[in-house]
């Protein structure tokens, strides 16, 4: 099964920092690096916030989490996030079965990551 | 169903979409066809990577039968011995690049009842096992 890849970023330098990358279909050993190589090519700008919408994923295996975690780990490096939403009941499974990967976000849907954002905006705004 | 695969990605896949075949086929409930393809996705992924080295050239057989109230999932290979059922998850998380390796086999346990493994002259026989009830 193929995976489709949509990736949207903002045009301005402030949501240059977020990406939107929507994954449809299967992420497994014979897909994962097509998401290797264009969250490769995403992670060499500004990006620091990003949001895998898996509402249309129906299969995800540990070469995909593999990518996921590859992209977290650099977005950590640069103080950033990595978050998900909309997981179908199989994925959330999955997900769960390595609930020790720290650093991941998981929520129901835009509205609750939004809140996420911004009580984690005005963390930071609060700390400087 | 039987099949003898070339040691790629892609052919691990052409693998797991025949076992969906069959277990649509044989009515096996969605929920439990869909680990048993994440099981044999990972077993597959870990013979590809691992036994033979992502080599083009070797293969490696999966074979798929139904035995009344539970399904079996075989898959052999010539690479060096490996006992997947020996393999305990690490103490402190698998770095982020080695997730295959270990976070794959915690998976193929959490959707498998029994793994069995054995050396047969020069294969790997690893033995999947999923009860339908």
């Amino acid at each position: 099964m193929p995976l489709v890849i949509q990736i949207q970023t903002g045009n301005s330098p402030l949501t240059a920092q977020t990406a939107t990358v929507k994954l449809a279909g299967s992420l497994d050993t014979a897909t994962a690096p097509q998401l290797e190589t264009q969250l490769a090519t995403l992670l060499a700008g500004p990006v620091k916030e990003l949001v895998f919408d898996l509402a249309q994923l129906t299969f995800i295996s540990s070469a995909g989490l593999r990518v996921i975690a590859g992209a977290r780990k650099r977005l950590r490096e640069r103080d950033g996030l990595a978050s998900f939403i909309h997981l179908q009941p199989q994925i959330q499974e999955v997900f769960d079965i390595i609930a020790s990967l720290p650093g991941i976000a998981i929520f129901k849907d835009a509205n609750e990551l939004d809140q996420y954002l911004a009580a984690r905006q005005r963390a930071h705004q609060q700390g400087t | 169903m039987r099949m003898e695969l070339q040691a790629t990605p892609q052919e691990v896949m052409r693998a797991v979409e025949a076992l969906q075949e069959f277990g649509r086929a044989e009515k096996v409930p969605d929920r439990i066809l869909h680990g048993l393809a994440l099981a044999l996705e990972e077993c597959g992924c870990n013979i590809v990577t691992h036994a033979l080295g992502n080599d083009s050239r070797k293969k490696f057989r999966v074979a798929v039968e139904r035995q009344t109230s539970r399904i079996l999932i075989e898959l052999r290979d010539r690479g060096p011995e490996f006992d997947l059922t020996g393999f305990r998850r690490p103490a402190t998380p698998a770095a982020d690049d080695d997730l295959c390796g270990g976070w794959g086999i915690q998976i193929v346990r959490r959707y498998t009842d029994t793994i069995r493994y054995r050396r047969e002259g020069d294969e790997n026989v690893l033995l999947l096992i999923k009860h339908l009830e």
